[in-house]
């Protein structure tokens, strides 16, 4: 069957089937998608997302496959008949993996702060840094410097116990939540925000309002922030 | 909680670098190992900063001409794509 010409660079995408599994593909050349022009990947991305998901929303369940990968005829078969062979050698192992995503979807959460209000907080919550602070206070500005410094440590190395503790708790409570999460770079976040935790994480139908309850949580916590994006299909747990 | 669309680079990774791997001799591999969007890593990287720093207008123009064009999406309207990507690195104000 066809799915119209939703494919990279506007190829008809269509279907192979074997039994109760079945492959969406396009034709191409037998060679990767290669590109130094930043746009035109991103093109080809944004297209591979959206054959993605409309098999995710015309059949429930899907399981996407890595960029690039591209069927090729040999051992005396056509590509066609390469694939509709693999799909019934692997028929087993890709309803299992379908099954398990079944009812599932993957959501991106990114945990921020802001480094001013959480250090602002933090000497207010320190006693050892306040003790620091008032010290320096009756000191000769040589030696008032050296505590200056050494203020500024304690402080950092206070802010990064706390954002250790803050990312275990969290995703701690968040693998009550979900079935599974990958654990993803930091990226660099905005607006003089500094990125926590970069997740993935598998979540069920029925458990995303929990989800929701625990991000809402901490995005309630003063200097916090939070981006939660999806549902997306699960691409991070193939 | 709000929900934004999800952005290109939010997708990079997940396109390029995850989703199932065949490890098949019916796929085309360099040397045996399978390709991991390598070599789109470079050309996108790029892409990343150009919008962080909101310098996509031009990009945004192209691709929206484009998709236009020859964009026939049974599931997802047209409207719904330029508005994803308007929003290509915006982040709707959370709750």
């Amino acid at each position: 069957m066809s799915l119209g010409e939703i494919g990279i660079e506007s190829h008809a995408v269509y279907t192979f089937a074997h039994e109760l599994v079945c492959a969406l593909v396009h034709d191409c050349l037998p060679q990767p998608y290669q590109s130094e022009d930043g746009g035109v990947a991103a093109a080809w991305v944004l297209s591979h997302h959206q054959v993605v998901e409309a098999a995710w929303n015309r059949w429930g369940t899907v399981l996407p496959l890595n960029f690039n990968t591209i069927v090729r005829a040999g051992n005396g078969g056509s590509a066609s008949e390469n694939l509709v062979a693999w799909l019934k050698a692997e028929q087993e192992s890709l309803k299992g993996r379908l099954a398990a995503f079944k009812g599932k979807a993957e959501y991106g959460v990114q945990v921020s702060w802001d480094p001013a209000v959480i250090a602002w907080k933090t000497v207010e919550g320190s006693p050892d840094i306040r003790k620091l602070k008032e010290e320096m206070q009756s000191k000769p500005r040589g030696t008032a410097y050296m505590y200056r410094q050494r203020l500024e440590r304690l402080l950092k190395k206070e802010m990064e116990a706390g954002a250790s503790e803050e990312f275990k708790a969290l995703y701690d409570r968040l693998r009550r939540v979900a079935e599974n999460i990958r654990v993803d770079k930091i990226r660099e976040a905005r607006e003089g925000r500094q990125m926590l935790m970069n997740l993935s994480c598998l979540v069920s139908v029925g458990r995303y309002p929990d989800l929701e309850t625990e991000l809402d949580r901490i995005s309630t916590k003063e200097g916090f922030s939070v981006r939660l994006v999806g549902p997306l299909p699960p691409y991070s747990f193939c | 909680m709000a929900r934004p669309r999800a952005t290109l680079v939010d997708l990079l990774d997940r396109i390029l670098d995850r989703g199932l791997v065949i490890n098949a001799d019916i796929i085309i591999s360099l040397a045996g190992v399978p390709l991991i969007g390598i070599n789109l890593r470079a050309a996108l990287a790029g892409m990343e900063t150009m919008l962080k720093y909101g310098v996509m207008a031009e990009w945004d123009q192209k691709i929206r001409i484009r998709e236009a064009q020859h964009r026939m999406t049974p599931q997802v309207s047209l409207t719904a794509q330029d508005e994803r990507l308007a929003g290509m690195e915006a982040e709707v104000p959370r709750a």
